[in-house]
């Protein structure tokens, strides 16, 4: 749901009020992501693979699918669900900073539930903060920028930078198509003996 | 001949703790392989600094169990060094477009211990194992240019710890 010329005063509105909610609640977010990255599921599909509870389940789809951030694709029994696009640029409330609120952010934030880091750095820096992190983690993926650079340009520790973007990296090559690069193991020469081996 | 393995931070924090899977991966194929991973002291500051938010990543139980171990000073007066050293600091402004000034130094200290091993004829080969690609490519690039293309490879270290795991897997 891109804003466009289009859109009224109403949708933003809603918009705002629905993403907001989505990061504030990490398991909202985490099923967001499910189906951006699913494509089309029924919430028995969201029950097994997100472990949820069938309660639970019909009532995020719900609230997710009022919000007008996800869609019902297939009426029928079962019916079947979709994320819509986000693309939503927002302020902070201190009104010094803008981010943009994308899927890939939204699943970055489901995160925090599952992984310390992630959950740490958002309660130091906050979902902008983090929004920040994960454009790094993108450029450094793409060998635009190294840990060090962020950490000066932001002001953290190295470790503490490298810390995140390692924390971001599966977000990173879910939702960018970066390709491997660096030697693999059996480019390396060194004649590296199977485990069976030396056990 | 003798190879060198130069280590960057991202490889440690990838590892996790000695009771995480991937940390033991690394160590035994370091043990099995007879091999010492050298931290550039820079690298070994950023690993052991203090940050309460932080877990500090377990650089002194690898050092304390043989199969790590950290880089006597830099050699700036090598000429090798400093050009390795500026020669990765331009080509990582130049990924970013920000002047070379800016680059961090340490990020240029990786290829800068390999430029001073493999020109003194201690080092024949040298890996580098980095979790920065700009910082892996660019030691690969920068030695090239100075004659050691065959001798330096980056590994990157995410890339290296799943390959590990998976052939135990």
């Amino acid at each position: 749901m891109s804003r466009t010329s289009n859109a009224t005063d109403g949708d933003v509105v809603r918009d705002f009020l629905s993403v907001a909610d989505l990061l504030e609640e990490p398991r909202l977010a985490q099923l967001y992501a499910y189906l951006a990255r699913e494509g089309e599921a029924t919430v028995r599909d969201v029950m097994t693979d997100i472990e949820l509870a069938q309660g639970t389940a019909y009532s995020y789809v719900n609230r997710l699918v009022d919000a007008g951030v996800v869609e019902v694709t297939h009426d029928e029994q079962p019916q079947r669900y979709a994320a819509r696009e986000i693309d939503l640029t927002v302020t902070t409330a201190t009104g010094n900073r803008e981010y943009t609120i994308t899927p890939s952010l939204v699943d970055a934030v489901g995160r925090r539930e599952t992984d310390d880091d992630i959950d740490i750095y958002i309660d130091r820096h906050g979902v902008a903060g983090l929004a920040t992190a994960l454009t790094y983690a993108v450029a450094r993926e793409r060998a635009e920028v190294t840990h060090r650079l962020m950490a000066e340009d932001l002001d953290i520790s190295p470790l503490a930078a490298e810390m995140i973007l390692q924390a971001l990296r599966p977000v990173v090559h879910e939702y960018y198509d970066i390709d491997e690069s660096g030697a693999s193991l059996d480019e390396l020469d060194i004649d590296d003996r199977d485990v069976a081996d030396d056990a | 001949m003798s190879t060198l393995h130069i280590t960057d931070t991202g490889l440690f924090v990838a590892m996790g703790q000695p009771s995480n899977s991937r940390y033991q991966a690394v160590r035994h194929f370091a043990r099995r392989n007879d091999v010492t991973f050298v931290l550039p002291e820079r690298v070994y500051e950023e690993l052991t600094v203090n940050d309460p938010d932080i877990e500090a990543p377990p650089v002194d139980t690898a050092i304390d169990e043989g199969w790590t171990t950290v880089a006597a000073p830099l050699e700036y007066s090598d000429p090798i060094v400093s050009r390795a050293m500026d020669g990765v600091q331009r080509y990582i402004a130049n990924a970013d477009g920000r002047p070379a000034d800016d680059v961090e130094r340490a990020d240029a200290a990786l290829a800068a211990l390999a430029a001073q091993h493999l020109s003194a004829g201690t080092a024949t080969d040298v890996y580098i194992y980095t979790t920065d690609i700009a910082a892996g490519e660019g030691a690969e690039t920068v030695l090239a240019s100075e004659g050691y293309g065959d001798s330096v490879t980056f590994v990157n270290g995410f890339r290296f710890i799943e390959d590990l795991r998976s052939c135990e897997g």
